[in-house]
């Protein structure tokens, strides 16, 4: 039975185009994804893509293991001399390739917090570079003595604990392959467009019957209003699952695959676009954290849909959901009246690897979490609880 | 086997389409003929669960078809009016995905499927897509499903509706043959479909049962009599205005009519053998044609 529910999924010609369009515009992000690495060599001409990963991995590994004291003083050093030395700015970009995520690190943490500043690394003294982890948490708490009625005590305890927590000093290797999968816009966007695209093969499931006029038969049958039911839950949960697991692992197998699996065990913050995060992560646990919770997030607005499919009867409006459901919180969240509550919506799962710096923590009985780990299994429970529900919608029909 | 339908009403807001229903059958074929709108399809939705009665209830061998849930639905096979499929299917798939949620093993369902296939002529279309299929071969298509299960039940709403007289014949011979042993409830409008293979005819009037029996007791229980009389051109609409008529076989100066009336309409008219046509025409009079199908 399920096996046919799926067959009438995947037989319609429109579903067959989505599937064969989303592979497409996977192969499509994962080019421009890996084509992003970029390496400017001596000669002044630029690499991007596989040749430039190779030399950046060749530059970055001599900086590979624990970054500690003395590795920060020595990798100030070594910037300041490039620095000095450099006749211009892309002559000194070129000669401290290999030293970049470094160099990025002392950029960030030595501004104030959440601020920028380029070129701060050449005028930080070695012995300054030498204390990047307690100036990671010095820049926190700056800002939350500076912050009045933002955050409460508890929250500001929080934040200050999970700094602490973070184990370092940091262990570094070349990474590039996970920092363009994880740090870059092009995972939530594929995701984005995955929940969009695959709206349209769930949209039908169950509205489909009574548009074909097959509902008759298949209520007056004798599993129609129990597990035949069920099988189409199965389905459309069996479809979205290989849809997305299909799809993400493709994408990160083509950039991984592309410019290399190193750096996995790296925290997410020993890169700059990491540095505030508090979410101690290393990058595999980061990728798994945002792909399980993009597949919650997949998981629930498709199921949605698949619920307004069999309560309205409408495959239009199911289709539509997943669009309204990714998209437009994005755009309310911009209302700032809106923007605490946007961070509940489902949308959020979606992008999860870009929202790791956000600082927005949720009170639950005393404890303070970051809203990320709390939607993740929020939206789960919010699929187990949909799906009796959606049972119960369609078996009454 | 017995199908009791016991005080069966079902109202759509103030539109009443069954109307306090009693009518118990056994094993056979029941035509059901009605005009459009008189309720049949209200009534055989409701038989096959699609539907819940607002008052009444059915029951099969005693016991409430509601309650008997999938139980009861393991023994009803139906071919609906509208017959929906999935057009991307081919007949073999179709008939597979229904047999598996009428609950066939998949061995017994690959079987069965072979043999119905075969039954209802499609055996060279078995791997043909639904859409392809002319309207016949999905009408073969759909008595196939509705039988799949072998059902103690089959319920056929207006299942040569569209379909052209050769495969209206087949068809009828189809339900023939397979209507030996079990309860078969055929609705239509088309009279001769059931004159030729109903044993019971049960005749439906604004929700209701107006009479039931055989062609033959049908025929019987006319009170008027048929008349053949050929009469002039402008005298034709006078007569349809005035009597009954079942046929006009027009000719260059006047007509041929079939007049049903209790008094003999002209002095050389001559008494015909009634028809169940005109026994349709005798109890549904001018209403006939009328009317929304889908009720």
């Amino acid at each position: 039975m399920l096996r046919y529910e799926m067959k009438k999924i995947f037989v319609k010609p429109m579903n067959k185009i989505i599937v064969v369009l989303l592979v497409l515009i996977t192969f499509v992000m994962g080019f421009l994804t890996i084509r992003d690495v970029r390496y400017l060599e001596e000669n002044g001409s630029q690499l991007s893509g596989i040749a430039a990963a190779c030399r950046l991995k060749e530059d970055k590994s001599r900086w590979r293991g624990y970054l500690t004291e003395d590795v920060l003083r020595q990798a100030a050093e070594e910037n300041s001399h490039i620095h000095s030395v450099s006749q211009d700015a892309d002559e000194g970009y070129q000669k401290r390739q290999g030293l970049t995520d470094i160099r990025e690190l002392l950029n960030v943490a030595f501004c104030d917090y959440g601020d920028y500043d380029y070129y701060k690394a050449d005028s930080i003294a070695p012995e300054e570079a030498a204390g990047l982890y307690e100036r990671r948490i010095t820049q926190l708490e700056e800002w939350l003595d500076a912050d009045e009625d933002h955050l409460s005590d508890a929250e500001k305890d929080f934040l200050t604990g999970q700094y602490k927590k973070l184990e370092t000093p940091f262990y570094y290797e070349y990474a590039d392959g996970w920092t363009a999968l994880m740090d870059s816009q092009y995972l939530p966007t594929i995701m984005i467009i995955l929940v969009v695209l695959a709206g349209f093969l769930v949209a039908g499931i169950f509205s489909d019957e009574f548009q074909l006029k097959a509902d008759a038969v298949f209520f007056s049958s004798k599993l129609g209003r129990n597990r035949a039911v069920r099988a189409k839950i199965g389905a459309g949960v069996l479809s979205v699952t290989a849809v997305y697991w299909g799809i993400i692992l493709l994408y990160s197998l083509l950039v991984l695959c592309a410019l290399g699996f190193g750096g996995a065990e790296c925290p997410i913050q020993s890169r700059y676009a990491n540095w505030d995060s508090i979410y101690n992560f290393t990058y595999l646990q980061d990728y798994l954290f945002a792909a399980i919770g993009g597949y919650a997030g997949c998981l629930f607005i498709l199921m949605f849909a698949m619920f307004l499919s069999a309560k309205l009867r409408s495959t239009v409006i199911a289709a539509a959901v997943p669009f309204a459901l990714s998209c437009v919180p994005m755009f309310l969240g911009r209302i700032s009246l809106l923007s605490g509550v946007m961070t509940l919506f489902p949308d959020q799962l979606l992008r999860m690897n870009k929202s790791l710096d956000a600082i927005v923590l949720y009170q639950i009985g005393g404890r303070v979490v970051g809203y990320l780990v709390l939607i993740v299994p929020v939206y789960f429970v919010l699929c187990l609880i949909l799906a009796p529900v959606l049972y119960g919608v369609y078996r009454r029909a | 086997m017995e199908l009791g339908i016991h005080n069966l009403t079902k109202t759509f807001g103030n539109f009443t389409a069954v109307d306090q229903l009693d009518v118990v059958m056994h094993h056979g074929v029941y035509g059901l003929l009605g005009v459009n709108g008189a309720g049949k399809t209200t009534l055989m939705r409701m038989i096959c669960t699609l539907l819940r009665p607002t008052e009444g209830n059915i029951t099969y061998n005693g016991k409430d078809i509601i309650a008997m849930d999938g139980e009861y639905r393991k023994i009803l096979g139906y071919l609906p009016q509208e017959f929906g499929f999935y057009p991307e299917f081919s007949v073999e798939d179709y008939l597979l995905y229904i047999a598996s949620i009428k609950g066939l093993a998949p061995a017994v369902a690959k079987k069965r499927v072979k043999e119905l296939i075969g039954k209802v002529g499609l055996g060279k279309s078995a791997n043909r897509k639904m859409k392809k299929l002319s309207g016949g071969m999905k009408r073969r298509a759909g008595i196939a499903q509705a039988m799949l299960n072998d059902p103690k039940i089959l319920v056929l709403d207006e299942p040569t509706a569209g379909l052209d007289p050769n495969e209206r014949i087949r068809f009828r011979n189809l339900i023939s043959e397979i209507a030996e042993e079990r309860l078969v409830l055929l609705s239509t409008h088309i009279v001769p479909d059931v004159e030729y293979v109903a044993n019971e005819i049960l005749l439906m009037r604004d929700g209701r049962i107006v009479h039931r029996g055989t062609a033959d007791e049908l025929i019987g229980s006319m009170t008027e009599s048929v008349w053949k009389c050929y009469v002039g051109k402008k005298e034709v609409s006078r007569f349809v205005k005035r009597y009954k008529i079942s046929n006009i076989k027009s000719e260059a100066q006047g007509a041929w009519l079939r007049v049903i009336s209790d008094r003999q309409p002209l002095p050389d008219a001559v008494a015909e053998e009634a028809t169940l046509e005109d026994v349709f025409l005798y109890y549904f009079g001018e209403k006939a044609g009328d009317g929304d199908a889908a009720i």
